[in-house]
């Protein structure tokens, strides 16, 4: 752990990222070692040994990240089809399913065969928001959607009866693997660079024709948070890596943050 | 904390070419007298760094052969060294291609995963003693602009960017970039971020002052250094406009068991002490087709590459879509490393 040069008041807070991480960052090649791809908490990766002294991930030993891809195709699916002619209908694109990331603890699966199936709990028929009942503790997020500034619904992205299915504009199912479907149709503009290859993350080769695995909307941004408050940002903040070591000699790096400008008479910059 | 001890035991062998020519004696005779006093030296020459790695020519100037030989001797030491089996790749400059780097400024968030993404693909030397990072992330102030502040302020003091106004009566002055920010979350607020590595030039100042010509430029646009030929004048250093270069002022610690065994002649193969080192593009990994580390991990995607000489690239699209700029264009480096926003 790199806690040394934290500030004083920052201490506690390290020491305590030091008892909760240490079990799972500790030491490389543990076979529980679990760390995040983009997203914090939905984009899990466990470290495994795919070859002999060859991980399929190395993770940052403060902030759980996973900082370098040993094989950057394990555990991924063919794209499937899209609807437009792009660069990538000639390459083999591939994604990291969303669905067992989603549905870990099979509440999607349950919940849709169970109840919600369109005869049991009836579909509603206004689309007015109003407080959800029930499940509250099963959906986050779900009391307090934080996307399309109070014009849209559950049932606009999710849909009807199919619960483990997002909806297209015709009523057809998308699956959870395939979001870019959902969100482009909002969000055209983004869906257009994303194809194009400029918006969000790829891996994998960069030459023509070659394989390369594309991040899908909801491995960056949470759908029903992607505003962040006052931040209006897709993407949440992170825990940064360490800074790298002050010079030989240099105690801190307070010169860095004096403003010796008209404004503030050399003050510290907090 | 990383273990430090791995490479810190090598006292009396000779890790560099400019060790061995002054342990030699004297510099003028020792291409004439090298293997004699090789021979007679009374301090055993490092174990395994062989006499015809100390003689061998500047990689530049090698026939494919005597490439061939100068990789499988690496190839042998370092497998020795480390205790698994390391590969070095000499794959030559490719052809058709011409590589170019974008990021995008607007979306950095700041988080330093690039930085050690590069330190965990291209055994950089890590630790407290010697730790060397190839990219580095600076924290920009967001500057703040009112009216009052336009007509009111006199002269700035000494440091500082000037926001605004004009060359008598500076608006604001917000902070010059900052290394060491460590806050608990990026990105912050009132801030943002610009990440600097070595920018490729196409004229690279480097490559001018080198006096043994061991870094120099690939025809697709890489400029790469041969370790074994660096004197560690550090000439090369004081050129980079953009402080991309860095110097192993000791022995690297890179520990055996987080050693990246995949390697390049001209890349990421492990470093001696005295000779200066930079980002390559990942020179093992993009002559093979993949993307560099830093573009991999980047959470935000704000990093882009590909090949100039391909108008369907990625790296063409950002050129042809995105505003873009160069740092320091002024300077005529033409960097193949490129800064956009949407
Ligand atoms: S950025 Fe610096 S090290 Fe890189 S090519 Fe240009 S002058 Fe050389
Ligand atoms: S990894 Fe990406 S977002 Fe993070 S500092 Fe590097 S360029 Fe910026």
């Amino acid at each position: 752990m790199t806690c040394y040069r934290f500030p004083q008041t920052l201490f506690g807070l390290c020491l305590l990222l030091f008892l909760i991480t240490t079990p799972l960052h500790g030491t490389e090649n543990q076979t529980d070692q679990e760390c995040f791809e983009s997203r914090d908490g939905m984009s899990q990766v466990k470290v495994e040994e795919i070859s002999p002294g060859l991980v399929n991930v190395k993770c940052s030993s403060t902030t759980g990240g996973v900082l370098w891809w040993g094989d950057p195709f394990a555990g991924t699916i063919p794209m499937g089809d899209m609807d437009i002619e792009a660069d990538y209908s000639t390459e083999e694109a591939v994604v990291k399913p969303r669905e067992p990331e989603l549905d870990k603890n099979k509440m999607l699966t349950i919940c849709s065969m169970a109840c919600h199936d369109g005869n049991y709990v009836p579909i509603p028929h206004s689309k007015s928001p109003r407080r959800l009942k029930m499940h509250l503790d099963t959906v986050p997020d779900a009391l307090n959607l934080k996307h399309g500034k109070g014009n849209i619904w559950c049932l606009d992205c999710h849909h009807l009866v199919e619960r483990t299915k997002l909806i297209d504009n015709f009523g057809y199912s998308i699956s959870f693997n395939q979001p870019q479907k959902l969100c482009g149709k909002c969000h055209g503009q983004v869906y257009r660079s994303w194809r194009d290859g400029l918006h969000g993350k790829r891996i994998g080769m960069w030459d023509k024709g070659g394989k390369k695995r594309w991040w899908v909307c909801t491995e960056c941004h949470n759908p029903h948070d992607v505003e962040q408050e006052e931040r209006n940002s897709g993407f949440a903040q992170l825990r940064p890596e360490p800074a790298p070591n002050l010079p030989k000699g240099m105690d801190n790096a307070n010169h860095e943050r004096m403003h010796h400008g008209p404004h503030s008479g050399g003050n510290a910059h907090e | 904390m990383p273990k430090q001890d791995s490479s810190k035991t090598k006292d009396n062998k000779l890790t560099s070419r400019r060790d061995f020519l002054r342990s030699a004696g004297n510099y003028t005779v020792a291409s004439l007298s090298g293997a004699a006093m090789l021979l007679s030296d009374p301090k055993p020459a490092k174990a395994n760094v062989t006499w015809e790695e100390h003689f061998q020519k500047n990689y530049r100037l090698m026939t494919d052969e005597e490439k061939q030989q100068a990789i499988e001797r690496l190839e042998t030491r370092y497998t020795e060294e480390y205790g698994k089996p390391v590969t070095v790749d000499g794959s030559p400059s490719m052809e058709g291609v011409l590589f170019g780097y974008a990021l995008n400024i607007q979306k950095c968030i700041g988080c330093r995963r690039c930085v050690k993404a590069c330190v965990a693909e291209n055994n950089q030397s890590r630790g407290d003693e010697q730790q060397i990072e190839w990219i580095r992330v600076l924290r920009m102030e967001k500057g703040k602009f009112s009216e009052a502040d336009r007509d009111q302020h006199g002269y700035p003091e000494s440091f500082g960017v000037q926001v605004g106004g004009n060359a008598y009566k500076p608006a604001g002055v917000v902070l010059e970039g900052q290394h060491y920010y460590e806050p608990d979350q990026v990105p912050e607020k009132d801030a943002f971020y610009f990440p600097m590595q070595c920018m490729q030039c196409e004229k690279p100042p480097c490559v001018k002052v080198c006096p043994v010509r061991t870094t120099y430029r690939d025809p697709d646009g890489i400029v790469v250094i041969d370790y074994n030929w660096c004197i560690g004048c550090r000439m090369c250093i004081g050129a980079c406009p953009y402080w991309a270069r860095r110097f192993n002022w000791g022995e690297p610690n890179l520990p055996k068991e987080e050693m990246n065994p995949v390697t390049h002649y001209l890349g990421n193969r492990p470093r001696m002490k005295g000779v200066v080192e930079k980002c390559s593009f990942c020179v093992q990994r993009t002559r093979k087709g993949r993307w560099t580390a830093c573009v991999e991990v980047c959470p935000v995607g704000a990093r882009k590459f590909g090949n100039l000489l391909d108008p369907n690239s990625e790296i063409r699209k950002v050129l042809a879509k995105k505003k873009v700029f160069r740092l320091r264009a002024d300077l005529n480096t033409y960097p193949k490393f490129f800064y956009y926003m949407d």
